[in-house]
C-alpha cells in the first residue's frame, strides 16, 4: 500500500514503486480491451474485437461474451427463423455438424444414437427449457403427458409406444413376482393409476399417455446421478456488482452520470461556448481544481469529496500513486488487482476508449488529450467510484454493516450460478430427446449410472452456444457454397474479355461498385472495368480550393509524405479572391447565428425574426430535394470554379519539412503509377480513354456519414486520388519515365478522373477541360455509358428500400436515390457495406458477367503477370485483407449484438463533443455501427476467393503475420481458384482443401433488372450473359488464360 | 349558411380532426390490427391539413368580417348542480389562440411528416404517432380552450404524451427514469394548475375566459378578480407554468427529456410543449394586470431562468442539451416580456423561437458537417473559447462558476434533498403509522403480518 512516502526509507520506496509499476502494468494490459473508435468524424472500419485477433474466431467471440457481456453471435430463435425461410437448409446443417465432430461423431451416445444424431436433432427441433416453475406450470396444465411434442416422427412415436406396450406387457405383468424384473416401484404408482384391468383393450392414446408418463418419472429419476457440472473459474467483480445484489442500488449511475459530464467537457473539440477551465493541468488535476471548489450544494453522495481531495493533495502526488491508494482503500487484493482495473476501465468502455484515443491517436484534432490520460481517468473514477459506494453502504445498506475496504470479501454472485441446471430442466432435456431419438421407458430404465451421466454430460455440452455456432456455421456454409458454386461454374466458360476495348473504368474495390461495374460491362461489351483500393495508390494529405485543413486521403495504416492542394485558375484570381471572401463573410455569418441563437441577447434578435425558419424547416422536409437543387444554385455562386487544378509537382519552391514535402516528384509519380497499373493487370492493354473513379457519400444528419465514404481513403472521399492519377499518367514526362522501365502508355491513351457519390448515384469528371479535342468525342460516348450505368445502378440499389415502389423506372429510382441524400429525416441514406460477404481478387474476366448482387469486393489481379514470389498478390493482399476483413467483422459484431457491440438505433443519438455519439441526454459514448446501418446484413465472416495458386497463399501468410492471424484464426474465409482452370480450394482448419462444387447450374438472365425485379431481400447468382450481345465476337483470349 | 354558422364549423373542424386521428390509430391499435405505415401517414398529412385549412379558414372570416373574438361551445360535460361541479368544454378563437392553434399545426404537420421517414421500419413506429397524435390534440386543446377547464384537459394530454416520448426506448433504464422524472415534475405543475383552477371557480364560480376577463377580446381584458385573489391565482399558475416550461427551479427536467427520437424532442422541448407554460401565462395575462407584486414575481423568475439556463448552456458539450438550455433561455425571456405586458411582442417571440428550435433540433444530427463546413468557409479551425465576461471572474469564482453551470445549477439535487426526500420520509412515516395501528387492531396477527412482509422483501 501507499503511505505517504518515508524518503529515507528506501526498501519501501522501491516496494512502493513496484507496486506503481504492477498498476501501470495492468492498465497497459486492460486498455487493449477498450473500443478503438476515434472521433466519429473519422470513421474508419475495424474489427470491433481487435484485442483478441490472437484467438481463433471461435474462442474469441466467447472471449467476449465474458469480458463485454456481448453476444458472440445471433440469438438461436433467429438462426431457426432463417431455417424456416431455407436460408439455412439442412444439408447446411449436416454439413458443417460433421465436419465440426469429424470422427468423434460417430462415437455411440446411448443405445444406437451416435454424438451426430444427438447434436443434428438439437439443432433440427429446439431443445425447450424453462424455470422448475414453468416446467412445473407445462407438466401440469399442458399436453405435454398426453403427446409427443413437435418435431417426432410418427414412426419414432409408434416405436416407442410399442417397446413400452411390450415392456409392461410381456416382461413386467408376467414375472410380478420377480423382483428384479417386476414393475419398478418409480412407476408403479403411475401404472396403477390407469384403469389395469382392462388393459388389453386400452387404445392407442391410453398407451401413449402412460408411455409418456413412465417416461418423464425415468427421466426425473435418471438425471438425479447425473455428474455434476465442472466448476468455472470464479470471475472478478467491482464492488458496484456486489452492492447492487445486496441492495438493488447501482452505484454506477451516480458515477457516470457525473463522469460522462465531465469527461465530456474534457474532451470537447470546441463545441461548448465556454470551454472548462485548467484543462491544460491534464484530465486529474483539471478534476481535483474543480472539485475542490466549494459549491453551492452538493448531491449528497458527493459531499465527502472534498474532504477526500484535500486528503488526496496532501498524501500524493501522481495519479498513478492515487490509482494505488484507491485501490487499497477498496480493498482490493494484489491478485486480482489487473482484473479489478480492466473491469473498471471496461464499465464504461465508450468514453473510457475514447480518452485513451485522443490521447495516442488524435494528433490531428483540435484539442487532443495529454498522454496517459487514460491513467489519470482511472485516477478519477476510484475517486468516485470510492464514495459512491461509501454512499451506498451508509444509505442503502443497514448502517455500519460493512466496511469499504470488506466489500470484496463478500457473497460472491456465481454462488448462485443461474446457469447451472436444475434437476427437472436436465430430465426435462432427456426427456423431449428421448422422444425424438425413439429412446423408449425400457431403454432408459436399463441404462447405468454412467450411462445417465454420459448423456446428461452430452446435452449439457452442446449448449446454446455451441448450437450458435453451429447454426453459425452453417449460415455461413449456405452462402460460401452458393458463391464457391457459381464462380467455380462461371469460371469454366473462357476467360470474358473483350477483343477491343472502347474505354476502361478503374473504380475502388468497394462492393457497392459491384453493381456499377457490371451495368457498364451489360451496356457495352467493349467496356473493360478494374478494381483498387480507392486511394489508387496515392497516398496524400489534400486540401481542397475551399477547405480549411490538409485530410489524409490513404488507408488508415499510412502515413502520406506529400501535401497537395487544389488551387484555383490564374485568370479568374481577382473573381476568386471575391468568392473566397464572400465564403468567408458567409460563413462567419452562420458562425455568429449558429451561436448566438443559443445565447442570451442576440439569441432574442434571432428569435423574433425566426419565423422566417418556417419556410426553410417545411420545405427541407416536405420537398427535400427540390429545396437541394435550389440552395445548390445558390451555393454555385460562392463555390470555386470547376475549373481548379491540383498543384501535383513538386516545384523548386516547395518546402521540405520533417513532415512531408509539397507534391511529388516526377520519380515518385512514375512508381505510383507503376505499382498501380501492375496491381491491376492492365499493362500492356491500354484502351485509348481509361477513366479512374474515386468514391464517396454524401447525406445528411447523419453523425456516421464518414463511414460512407471510401475506407481506402481513410473516411474521405476519393475523387481528388483518381484526378491525381489521371494527371499523374497524362503527364508526358511521367510517360517517359515509364517508357525507359519498360511500360508504355500508348500516346493514345487518355486518362481521365471522376468522383462516383455512391449515395445519390451521381458521378462527375475532374479536369474536363484539358480534356484534348481528339478525345472529346470518346469521351461523351463513354459517358453517356456511364450516365445510363448509373441510373441502372441507382434502380438496382433501390430495390432494398422498402419506401421506394418496386414497380418504379430507373428515372424514379434515380430521382429517389437523390432525395434520399438530402433528406434530413432519412436515417438510411444508402446500406453502405451492409451487403458485403466476400472479396474476388482476381481478372475481372473470371467473374464478368456473374450477377454477384453488390455483396462482393471485386479486386483486380492478373496472376499471369506477377512474379516468382507473388510480389503483387503480397501487397495487395496486405490492403485488401485488413480493410475488407475489418469491415466485415465491424458489420458481423454489430449485426449479432447491436446494442453490446454496434450503437444501437440512430433515432435518440446525440452528438457529443464533437467527436461521438449518446443515446439521449446522458449515456455512454456510442461506439460501432447503428442498427440501421446493419439491418439488411447477413453476419457471416467475408469469404475472400482469390485467384491463385494455394501455395502463393500459404507463402504469404508465413511471410505476413497480420494476413496469417486472420486466416489461421479464421477472421476470414479464404478459398482460391486455379488461374488456369476452375479448381477451387478452400481453407479449412489448417489447411487448403480440394473444394468439391455440388450439382447446381447457374440460371441465365439477358440483364441483370431480370433477376434482380421483384425482390427485396439478398438474392443468388445468375449468369448476366452479356456475351450473348452481338456488338463482338467472344473467342477466348488464348495468352489470358 | 351565414358567416358565424360558417365559423363554427371550420372551428370544430379544428379540434375534432386530431381527435379523429388519435381515435383512428388508438382504436387500430386496440382491435390489435394496426395500420401500415403508409395508411397511417395517410391518415395524418389528412387530418392535421383539414385542421390546418380549418384554422386558416377561421383566420379568414375574423380579418374579413373584423371580429376578433368567436367561440364554439360544446357546453358541460359533467355537471353536478349539488356541489356546483361543471366541466365546461368550450373553443376560443382570437388573436392569440389562432396563431398558437396554427403555429401548433405547421409544426406537427412538419415533424410530423418528418416522423414518418424518421421512424420508418421502427419497431415503436405505431406507439409514436399514437402519442403523437395525442400531443396534437392536446395542443389543439390548450391553444383553443376558452375555459381553464379545457387548458386543463389539453395541458394534461401534452403532459401524458411527453412523458410516454420521453420514454419511448423502454428497453433502456435511463429513458424511462428521466420520463418518470419529466412525469412527476409535470404532475406537481398540474398539482398547482388545478389548485389555480379551483380557486378561481371558487372566487368567480366560472373557468370561463371570456366571462373571467371581460367581454373584450385578449390582449384588452381584465380580470374580475380582486387584487389578493389575483395574486392567490396567479401565484399557482405561475408554479404551473414554470413546471411546464422548465423554468428555475424545475429546469433540471428539460436536458433529461431529450430522450426520445430526434422528431419528439424537437416538437416538443425545441417546439411547443417548452412553449405551453408561456402561453398560459399569456391567456391569464389580464390576472398579471391586477396584481403588481404578481407581474414582478413573473419577471424576476423569468429573469432568474433566462440568466441560468443562458450559463448552463454555455458549457453543455453535447447539441442536444445545448439546444435544450438555448430553449429555455429564449422561454424565459419571453416570459419576462410577459411579466412586463409587452404581450404581441411575446407572441411573435414564441413563434419564431418555437420555428427556429425545431429546425435546429431537426438537424442536430448534421452538427459535425455544419461545423465542417463553417470550417471550410472561414478556413480555420472553430474554437468558441470561453465569454469574455467569464474573463473578469478570479480564476477560482471561474471554477466555481464553471461546476455550478455544469451541474445545472444543482437544481435536480435540491428538490431532491429539499422536497422529495422530505415528502418520501413524511408518507414512509405515515406508512409506518399506519401499519403500526393495524398491526395493534389486528392484535395477535402480528407475526404473519411480518411474515408476509419478509415475503414480499425477498
Amino acid at each position: 500500500m501507499i503511505a505517504p512516502l518515508d524518503l529515507n526509507d528506501k526498501n519501501s520506496a522501491r516496494l512502493a514503486n513496484a507496486n506503481l509499476d504492477s498498476i501501470r502494468h495492468a492498465i497497459e494490459h486492460a486498455k487493449h480491451y477498450l473500443p478503438t473508435q476515434g472521433p466519429i468524424a473519422v470513421f474508419i472500419h475495424h474489427n470491433t474485437l481487435h484485442a483478441l485477433e490472437h484467438l481463433p474466431f471461435d474462442e474469441a467471440v466467447l472471449e467476449g461474451l465474458r469480458t463485454y457481456g456481448s453476444q458472440p453471435y445471433w440469438q438461436e430463435s433467429r438462426y431457426r427463423e432463417e431455417m424456416a425461410r431455407d436460408r439455412i437448409q439442412v444439408k447446411d446443417l449436416q454439413s458443417v455438424l460433421g465436419r465440426d465432430l469429424g470422427l468423434s461423431g460417430s462415437k455411440e451416445i446411448a443405445s444406437g444414437t451416435t454424438r451426430f444424431d444427438l447434436r443434428y436433432n438439437m439443432l433440427l427441433h429446439s431443445v425447450l427449457t424453462g424455470s422448475d416453475a414453468e416446467l412445473r406450470w407445462l407438466f401440469a396444465q399442458s399436453d405435454a403427458l398426453d403427446r409427443f411434442r413437435t418435431g417426432v416422427e410418427p414412426q419414432t412415436g409408434f416405436a416407442v409406444v410399442e417397446a413400452t406396450r411390450n415392456w409392461i406387457m410381456r416382461d413386467l405383468r408376467l414375472h410380478p413376482s420377480d423382483s428384479s424384473t417386476g414393475i419398478p416401484a418409480a412407476i408403479r404408482s403411475i401404472f396403477q393409476s390407469f384403469p389395469v384391468r382392462t388393459i388389453e383393450s386400452w387404445s392407442d392414446e391410453t398407451w401413449k399417455q402412460l408411455t409418456l408418463q413412465i417416461l418423464w418419472r425415468i427421466c426425473q429419476n435418471g438425471v438425479q446421478c447425473r455428474s455434476p457440472m465442472q466448476h468455472r473459474s470464479p470471475s472478478t467483480y467491482r464492488h458496484r456488482d456486489i452492492l447492487l445484489k445486496l441492495s438493488h442500488f447501482d452505484c454506477d449511475l451516480q458515477v457516470h452520470d457525473l463522469l460522462i459530464r465531465f469527461t465530456s467537457a474534457f474532451l470537447d473539440q470546441g463545441f461548448a461556448g465556454w470551454s472548462i477551465p485548467n484543462r491544460e493541468k491534464g484530465f486529474y488535476r483539471c478534476f481535483l481544481a474543480l472539485f475542490a471548489e466549494k459549491s453551492l450544494w452538493a448531491e449528497k453522495w458527493l459531499q465527502p469529496l472534498r474532504a477526500l481531495i484535500e486528503t488526496e493533495r496532501q498524501t500524493v502526488s501522481t495519479p498513478i500513486e492515487s490509482i494505488a491508494n484507491s485501490l487499497t482503500a477498496l480493498g482490493v487484493p494484489a491478485d486480482i488487482r489487473e482484473k479489478y482495473v480492466k473491469k473498471t476501465l471496461l464499465a464504461l468502455p465508450g468514453w473510457t476508449g475514447m480518452v485513451e484515443q485522443m490521447s495516442c491517436n488524435a494528433s490531428w484534432t483540435l484539442y487532443p488529450a495529454p498522454k496517459d490520460s487514460l491513467e489519470e481517468f482511472l485516477a478519477v473514477r476510484l475517486l468516485l467510484d470510492r464514495i459512491s459506494a461509501a454512499h451506498c453502504l451508509e444509505e442503502h445498506l443497514p448502517h455500519g454493516s460493512y466496511e469499504l475496504s470488506e466489500v470484496l470479501a463478500l457473497d460472491h454472485p456465481e454462488r448462485h450460478d443461474p446457469l447451472r441446471q436444475t434437476v427437472q430442466q436436465s430430465a426435462f432435456d432427456v426427456f423431449q430427446l428421448a422422444q425424438r431419438l425413439g429412446w423408449s421407458p425400457r431403454t432408459l430404465y436399463s441404462w447405468s449410472t454412467e450411462e445417465w451421466q454420459s448423456v446428461v454430460g452430452e446435452i449439457g455440452i452442446f449448449d446454446d452456444l455451441e448450437r450458435r455456432r453451429l447454426f453459425h456455421l452453417a449460415y455461413e456454409h449456405r452462402y460460401r457454397s452458393q458463391i464457391l458454386d457459381s464462380i467455380s461454374e462461371h469460371s469454366q466458360f473462357p476467360l470474358k474479355v473483350p477483343t477491343s476495348v472502347s474505354f476502361q473504368v478503374i473504380t475502388c474495390i468497394d462492393d457497392r461498385e459491384e453493381s456499377f461495374r457490371r451495368h457498364l460491362e451489360e451496356l457495352d461489351s467493349s467496356v473493360e472495368t478494374f478494381g483498387a483500393a480507392g486511394f489508387f495508390n496515392v497516398p496524400m494529405y489534400f486540401r481542397g480550393a475551399a477547405d480549411a485543413h490538409f485530410i489524409p486521403l490513404c488507408p488508415i495504416m499510412m502515413v502520406p509524405k506529400n501535401y497537395v492542394e487544389e488551387i484555383g485558375p490564374l485568370s479568374s484570381k481577382q473573381a476568386e479572391t471575391r468568392r473566397t471572401q464572400t465564403r468567408m463573410l458567409l460563413g462567419k455569418a452562420s458562425q455568429t447565428i449558429h451561436m448566438s441563437s443559443r445565447s442570451l441577447f442576440s439569441g432574442i434578435l434571432t428569435a423574433l425574426f425566426g419565423s422566417l425558419n418556417a419556410f426553410p424547416l417545411v420545405a427541407r422536409v416536405l420537398f427535400p430535394r427540390l429545396t437541394s437543387q435550389i440552395r445548390n444554385r445558390f451555393g454555385n455562386l460562392v463555390r470555386p470554379t470547376v475549373a481548379t487544378q491540383l498543384r501535383l509537382e513538386r516545384g523548386d519552391d516547395s518546402v521540405l519539412t520533417d513532415k512531408g514535402a509539397e507534391g511529388f516528384t516526377l520519380v515518385e509519380m512514375a512508381n505510383m503509377i507503376e505499382r498501380l497499373t501492375g496491381d491491376l493487370g492492365i499493362q500492356g492493354c491500354f484502351a485509348p480513354l481509361v477513366i479512374v473513379f474515386g468514391h464517396g457519400s454524401s447525406s445528411l444528419n447523419n453523425p456516421h456519414e464518414s463511414a460512407y465514404n471510401c475506407g481506402a481513403c481513410g473516411g474521405g472521399k476519393g475523387g481528388p486520388n483518381a484526378r491525381a492519377v489521371a494527371q499523374m499518367a497524362n503527364d508526358q514526362r511521367v510517360r517517359a519515365i515509364l517508357k525507359g522501365r519498360g511500360l508504355v502508355i500508348p500516346d493514345a491513351t487518355l486518362f481521365v478522373g471522376g468522383y462516383h457519390n455512391t449515395c445519390d448515384d451521381s458521378t462527375h469528371y475532374l479536369d474536363v477541360d484539358r480534356i484534348p479535342p481528339n478525345h472529346t468525342a470518346k469521351f461523351l460516348a463513354a459517358s453517356q455509358i456511364i450516365e445510363r450505368a448509373r441510373r441502372r445502378n441507382a434502380h438496382e440499389r433501390a430495390r432494398r428500400f422498402y419506401s421506394l415502389d418496386m414497380t418504379s423506372s430507373d428515372e424514379e429510382a434515380l430521382r429517389h436515390v437523390e432525395q434520399r441524400s438530402e433528406d434530413l429525416a432519412q436515417v438510411r441514406p444508402e446500406y453502405n457495406h451492409a451487403t458485403n460477404a466476400a472479396c474476388f481478387v482476381g481478372r475481372r474476366g473470371r467473374t464478368r458477367g456473374l450477377f454477384m448482387d453488390r455483396r462482393c469486393f471485386l479486386t483486380s489481379y492478373d496472376p499471369t503477370t506477377d512474379d516468382e514470389t507473388t510480389s503483387i498478390l503480397m501487397r495487395i493482399m496486405q490492403a485488401v485483407i485488413p480493410v475488407c476483413g475489418g469491415i466485415s467483422l465491424e458489420y458481423y459484431f454489430s449485426t449479432v449484438d447491436n446494442v453490446g457491440y454496434g450503437c444501437g438505433t440512430k433515432l435518440p443519438h446525440n452528438i457529443t463533443s464533437l467527436i461521438g455519439v449518446m443515446e439521449g441526454a446522458t449515456s455512454d459514448l456510442r461506439t460501432g455501427l447503428s442498427q440501421q446501418m446493419v439491418e439488411i446484413h447477413e453476419p457471416i465472416r467475408i469469404l475472400f476467393i482469390v485467384e491463385a495458386k494455394p501455395e502463393s497463399i500459404l507463402s504469404i501468410m508465413d511471410r505476413n503475420p497480420l494476413i496469417n492471424t486472420y486466416i489461421r484464426n479464421h477472421w476470414v474465409q479464404i478459398a482460391t481458384l486455379d488461374p488456369l482452370s476452375n479448381q477451387i480450394q478452400l481453407f479449412q482448419g489448417d489447411r487448403f482443401e480440394p473444394y468439391q462444387p455440388g450439382p447446381h447450374v447457374l440460371p441465365s438472365v439477358s440483364v441483370s433488372l431480370d433477376w434482380y425485379r421483384g425482390w427485396r431481400e439478398p438474392l443468388g447468382f445468375s449468369r448476366v450473359d452479356i456475351n450473348a450481345l452481338p456488338a463482338h465476337n467472344n473467342s477466348p483470349i488464348g495468352n489470358k488464360v | 349558411m351565414s358567416v358565424s354558422e360558417w365559423t363554427q364549423v371550420f372551428g370544430s373542424i379544428t379540434f375534432i380532426c386530431p381527435c379523429v386521428l388519435l381515435l383512428i390509430i388508438g382504436v387500430s391499435l386496440l382491435i390489435g390490427r394496426p395500420m401500415s405505415e403508409l395508411i397511417l401517414g395517410r391518415w395524418l398529412k389528412a387530418m392535421v391539413s383539414l385542421s390546418l385549412i380549418s384554422a386558416l379558414a377561421v383566420l379568414g372570416i375574423m380579418l374579413a368580417t373584423g371580429s376578433r373574438r368567436e367561440l364554439v361551445d360544446l357546453g358541460n360535460m359533467v355537471e353536478i348542480h349539488d356541489v356546483h361541479f361543471h366541466f365546461h368544454i368550450k373553443f376560443i378563437f382570437d388573436r392569440l389562440s389562432v396563431p398558437m392553434v396554427i403555429l401548433s399545426l405547421v409544426l406537427c404537420g412538419t415533424v410530423g411528416s418528418f416522423g414518418l421517414s424518421y421512424l420508418h421500419r421502427d419497431a415503436g413506429f405505431q406507439r409514436f404517432f399514437l402519442s403523437f397524435a395525442m400531443f396534437l390534440v392536446g395542443m389543439t386543446f390548450a391553444s383553443l380552450a376558452g375555459t381553464i377547464e379545457t387548458l386543463f384537459l389539453g395541458w394534461e394530454l401534452v403532459g401524458l404524451s411527453s412523458a410516454l416520448l420521453i420514454a419511448y426506448f423502454h428497453e433502456r433504464p435511463s429513458p424511462v427514469a428521466n420520463g418518470l422524472r419529466v412525469w412527476a415534475i409535470y404532475r406537481f405543475a398540474d398539482a398547482a394548475f388545478l389548485a389555480a383552477a379551483i380557486a378561481l371557480h371558487h372566487q368567480t364560480g366560472e373557468g370561463d375566459f371570456s366571462l373571467l376577463m371581460g367581454d373584450e377580446p385578449w390582449p384588452a381584458g381584465t380580470a374580475s378578480l380582486s387584487d389578493s385573489s389575483a395574486l392567490l391565482v396567479g401565484t399557482f399558475l405561475l408554479i404551473a407554468a414554470a413546471g411546464k416550461s422548465g423554468l428555475v427551479p424545475f429546469s433540471g427536467w428539460l436536458p433529461r427529456a431529450m430522450e426520445g427520437p430526434t422528431p419528439s424532442s424537437a416538437i416538443f422541448y425545441g417546439a411547443l410543449s417548452v412553449h405551453l407554460g408561456a402561453f398560459l401565462l399569456l391567456r391569464v395575462s389580464p390576472i398579471l394586470d391586477r396584481s403588481a407584486l404578481l407581474s414582478w414575481m413573473v419577471i424576476g423568475l423569468g429573469l432568474i431562468s433566462a440568466g441560468f439556463a443562458a450559463l448552463a448552456g454555455r458549457v453543455q458539450t453535447d447539441i442536444k442539451s445545448a439546444l435544450a438550455f438555448a430553449s429555455l433561455t429564449q422561454v424565459s425571456i419571453i416570459v419576462v416580456e410577459i411579466g412586463f405586458g409587452f404581450l404581441y411582442l411575446a407572441l411573435i417571440h414564441l413563434i419564431g423561437h418555437a420555428c427556429m428550435r425545431s429546425l435546429q433540433l431537426l438537424r442536430a444530427p448534421t452538427l459535425l458537417r455544419d461545423y465542417k463546413t463553417m470550417e471550410n468557409a472561414i478556413g480555420k479551425s472553430l474554437d468558441h473559447g470561453s465569454p469574455h465576461i467569464i474573463a473578469w471572474l478570479g480564476t477560482s469564482a471561474q471554477r466555481r462558476l464553471y461546476r455550478g453551470a455544469m451541474e445545472r445549477g444543482y437544481m435536480d439535487a435540491i428538490l431532491d434533498d429539499r422536497i422529495v426526500t422530505p415528502f418520501v420520509r413524511l408518507f414512509s412515516t405515515f406508512n409506518r403509522w399506519e401499519r403500526g395501528w393495524t398491526h395493534w387492531l389486528a392484535g395477535s396477527h402480528h407475526g404473519s403480518e411480518q411474515h408476509q412482509e419478509k415475503m414480499q422483501n425477498e
